[in-house]
């Protein structure tokens, strides 16, 4: 009985440990142009416009990875930086979506919108611009 | 105080101020000040501005973030009123969900809205608010009663993530309470416009309730919630709205800031924008340190500037006062030298009329007589002449020690030259009394002396005169001394004399003498007088002796007692005797001529004449020129002449010798020579002196003393002369005594050539004898 429990906590310990460890892509509208790193990072810290970001669940597992591997930031760093931004007056935050098929959908409806999903979930209706790592 | 003399000071003090140990440090004094002032100034100036800076930037923040929050709070209240709206409106659940998806609601990254039913439960809300119900909450609570936006606050402490809740009120159908919604603000999210650039460390940015209680406040990093303060001290009095805010501490923290406060119009809030004290002025600190470092390094370059010039003037001033100082000694030295005897160190003559003329107008003064000796060794010029300078240096000295010796210290002893002494007799009840100083001074003089290992005795004549009666001033009464000392000299030495009237006339006499000798000879006023010598067997004219008379125009005749020693003493003796001689040749060769026999003719020679060194030169020459017999030519010397140097006399009389002249020692018996030393000399004739036959009758000493000198002559195959011959008595006696001739006034007294021949041409006439007593009377003065 014991050995059983201690056996699924190892199994859902290495089961999380591989969904944070899941690949992130960007993906763009089919019809958009490739986009680079630096790009994505302003565009989701508020210091440049044009293209129309679109943001996971904040505090979900994808937006804490995606933060973390395209600004460099955490979550509460993020916030600070939108905070001020909203604050200020001078932007909104992205606007946030429940799951990467709402994304998937919203990106391939906007042919300027950027978003992030994960390698697993692209499709067809979507262009990946920029694998995460 | 005059205005002069008020200037004088104003100037004596400027004068004092460019003093260097003074001007130096004042120098200093004034730039320290002036560095010191302009730095101090210059801080203050700085922190003036930077004090405005600070005051003026927190004015300009308070501003825009006051823009900043009343657009968030209204964004708030639209979002309130909006859910109000519709859920009123609509009455049921799933308004927030269709107020969101339609995009409605603001970001959920920090706001969050729900609405709480009368009871204070969350019926819905767009994330989890945190409690399940607000019923016990002030902000829901208060919407019981009234219809306006209520502002919760925090619990005090760390803001973390606490949100500040905003609430209105939710109506029923029929205005009754219906609960409210609530809009939740991240208490962060109100102050994440906090410019660290701008407010630093330590300044605030905040967002307060117009109950006092901050929702939160931000300095750094760092959020509080939940504190209270006193709300009204906070804000600004209306007359101040425009004016700079003023540095306070602020109640929460204890930093001192510029705080300045605004009220939010249409909210329970205000807003708060502070300015730390310490970090606004901390680059103003900065540079004003930077600034002391340098005044203080410029101090201390001032100090070492001046010091060092003010060593160096310093320096400079003494070695000034050296110089001064050293051109002091000297001048002192000089003055010394100035008024000072080189040889003996007593005063000079400059010295002297100095002291004479001060002691006079005391004297005067006081009603008291001085005495002025004037003192003159006699015999020096011989001394220094045989023993040499440094004797007569060395006796000059000894002179002045005993002179030194012998008056008081009231007296004065002082030298004016050569052998000549002066003793101011300044404090005398009667001037009299001088004698008994001048007595003792010539007891003192006439002490042996050694010198150069052998005694001497030197004798000294002084000439007194006394103030008030010989003169009143410094000048006559020296002069009158100086005559009364010439006149001891002339009384025959080693004695004292007091100044008379009759003395003066005699040196006024003297001194026309002196200048009109000059001219005698060119003027022609010298006569030759005859004398005759006498043989004393037949009383028959032997020969004579040839004197020489001065005819003054003025003075008359002027013996030559009076007027050869002057001749002597200038030098004009020279030229005078040369005339005599050459006058006494030509005579006797013209009487010659005449047919009168040819008598020998004797001419007196002084001691200049003797030595002069164109003698024999001078006399071969008159010999020739006038054709003279030599052998009727007669030089008289003295004796004490001849024995002065004796070498000397000898060439010299042989020079003579060679010429054919005879040699007549003249005054023979005073110069107390030896036999031996006469023996030398190629002598034709002694003269014996009267004072050998002052007294020559009856058994006395005198007698005696002229018999034996009248042996001597003999005995050396001399004629024998007696001279001065004034009585028969006299006559008769040395006729007794074998001398040869006689000479006198008892047998002629001197005549002029014509009355001279005539006695000749008388006697040649067989008038063999007319010195008869009587005849020799008449011709007497």
């Amino acid at each position: 009985m014991k050995a059983s429990a201690l056996c699924a906590l190892v199994f859902a310990v290495l089961a999380a440990t591989n969904i944070q460890a899941e690949d992130i892509v960007v993906i763009v509208n089919p019809a958009a142009k490739a986009i680079s790193k630096d790009q994505i990072a302003d565009l989701y810290l508020g210091r440049s416009g044009g293209l129309t970001p679109i943001d996971q669940t904040a505090g979900s597992a994808i937006y804490v990875q995606f933060y973390k591997q395209a600004t460099g930031r955490d979550v509460a760093q993020v916030k600070a930086i939108w905070s001020r931004i909203l604050f200020t007056g001078r932007g909104l935050p992205p606007k946030q979506l429940p799951d990467s098929a709402a994304v998937k959908q919203a990106i391939a409806a906007n042919p300027n919108a950027v978003g992030y999903i994960e390698k697993s979930a692209v499709d067809a209706s979507v262009k990946v611009v920029l694998p995460l790592d | 105080m005059t205005a002069q003399s008020l200037k004088e000071t104003l100037h004596r003090r400027v004068s004092r101020i460019a003093e260097p140990q003074i001007l130096f440090p004042l120098i200093a004094v004034v730039l320290l000040a002036a560095t010191w002032g302009a730095t101090l100034g210059l801080i203050r100036i700085k922190h003036a501005e930077a004090e405005h800076d600070a005051a003026t930037v927190s004015h300009e923040l308070l501003g825009t973030y006051e823009a900043q929050v009343v657009r968030v709070l209204h964004e708030i209240d639209q979002t309130l009123n909006l859910v109000k709206f519709w859920h009123e409106r609509a009455g049921m659940h799933g308004t927030l969900a269709e107020l969101k998806d339609r995009g409605l609601l603001p970001p959920d990254l920090v706001f969050s809205v729900g609405i709480a039913d009368r009871h204070g439960t969350i019926l819905e809300s767009t994330r989890p608010l945190g409690a399940v119900s607000v019923a016990d909450r002030d902000y829901f609570r208060d919407q019981r009663d009234g219809d306006s936006i209520r502002v919760g606050h925090l619990p005090r402490g760390a803001t973390g993530d606490g949100r500040v809740p905003f609430t209105r009120r939710l109506n029923a159908a029929n205005g009754d309470f219906d609960g409210a919604v609530i809009v939740a603000v991240d208490a962060s999210f109100f102050v994440s416009g906090y410019d660290a650039s701008k407010l630093g460390e330590h300044g605030v940015l905040g967002v307060l309730g117009t109950d006092g209680i901050f929702r939160v406040r931000r300095s750094g990093d760092s959020m509080f919630s939940g504190d209270a303060i006193n709300y009204s001290s906070l804000l600004p009095k209306p007359d101040e709205l425009d004016a700079d805010p003023p540095v306070s501490l602020s109640s929460w923290d204890g930093v001192r800031r510029w705080s300045s406060a605004r009220e939010i119009y249409g909210f329970p809030l205000a807003i708060l924008v502070g300015l730390a004290q310490d970090e606004q002025l901390a680059a103003v600190e900065r540079n004003s340190a930077v600034y002391l470092w340098r005044a203080a390094a410029g101090s201390l370059a001032i100090v070492v500037f001046t010091a060092l010039l003010g060593r160096m003037s310093w320096q400079l001033a003494q070695s000034r006062l050296r110089e001064s100082d050293s051109k002091l000694a000297h001048a002192q030295r000089v003055e010394y030298l100035a008024y000072h005897d080189g040889l003996t160190g007593l005063p000079n003559r400059s010295m002297f009329s100095k002291l004479l003329s001060q002691r006079i107008s005391e004297a005067r003064r006081y009603h008291r007589e001085l005495a002025v000796a004037f003192l003159d060794l006699d015999r020096f010029k011989q001394i220094n002449d045989t023993l040499g300078h440094e004797a007569g240096d060395q006796l000059l000295q000894e002179v002045a020690t005993r002179l030194h010796g012998c008056v008081r210290d009231s007296d004065t002893v002082a030298r004016l030259g050569g052998d000549e002494f002066v003793v101011l007799l300044p404090e005398l009840e009667d001037g009299k009394l001088a004698a008994t100083v001048a007595q003792k001074i010539l007891g003192v003089i006439g002490k042996p002396f050694t010198l150069i290992g052998h005694e001497f005795r030197v004798t000294a004549s002084i000439g007194i005169s006394v103030y008030p009666q010989d003169g009143q001033d410094e000048q006559t009464l020296t002069k009158n001394a100086d005559i009364a000392m010439y006149q001891a000299k002339t009384e025959g030495k080693n004695n004292f004399q007091f100044y008379s009237e009759q003395l003066n006339a005699n040196s006024l006499e003297r001194l026309t003498l002196e200048s009109s000798l000059r001219h005698a000879l060119e003027r022609d006023e010298f006569r030759l007088y005859y004398q005759a010598k006498r043989d004393i067997r037949s009383g028959c004219i032997a020969g004579m002796e040839a004197l020489l008379r001065w005819e003054h125009p003025d003075l008359g005749t002027v013996t030559p007692m009076q007027f050869i020693p002057v001749a002597e003493e200038t030098g004009l003796i020279v030229p005078i005797g040369k005339w005599v001689l050459k006058m006494a040749c030509l005579q006797s060769v013209a009487w010659q001529n005449e047919g009168l026999p040819p008598f020998g003719i004797a001419v007196n020679m002084t001691e200049r004449q003797f030595l002069d060194e164109s003698l024999l030169q001078d006399l071969a020459s008159i010999l020739q020129s006038t054709g003279m017999n030599p052998q009727l030519l007669e030089l008289e010397l003295t004796e004490s002449l001849l024995i002065h140097d004796v070498e000397n006399t000898l060439r010299i009389l042989t020079g003579l010798k060679s010429l054919g002249v005879r040699i007549a020692v003249d005054d023979f018996g005073t110069g107390y020579s030896s036999l031996a030393t006469l023996q030398r000399f190629p002598l034709d004739t002694v003269k014996i002196d009267r004072s050998f036959i002052g007294d020559l009758v009856g058994p006395s000493e005198d007698s005696g003393l002229a018999d034996a000198i009248i042996t001597m002559g003999k005995s050396l195959s001399l004629t024998v002369i007696v001279q001065g011959v004034e009585t028969k008595e006299q006559a008769d006696f040395l006729r007794a005594h074998a001398c040869d001739e006689l000479q006198g006034f008892y047998f002629n007294r001197p005549l002029p050539a014509n009355q001279f021949a005539q006695l000749m041409r008388a006697q040649t006439a067989n008038i063999t004898y007319v010195g008869t007593r009587a005849g020799l009377q008449n011709q007497q003065p």
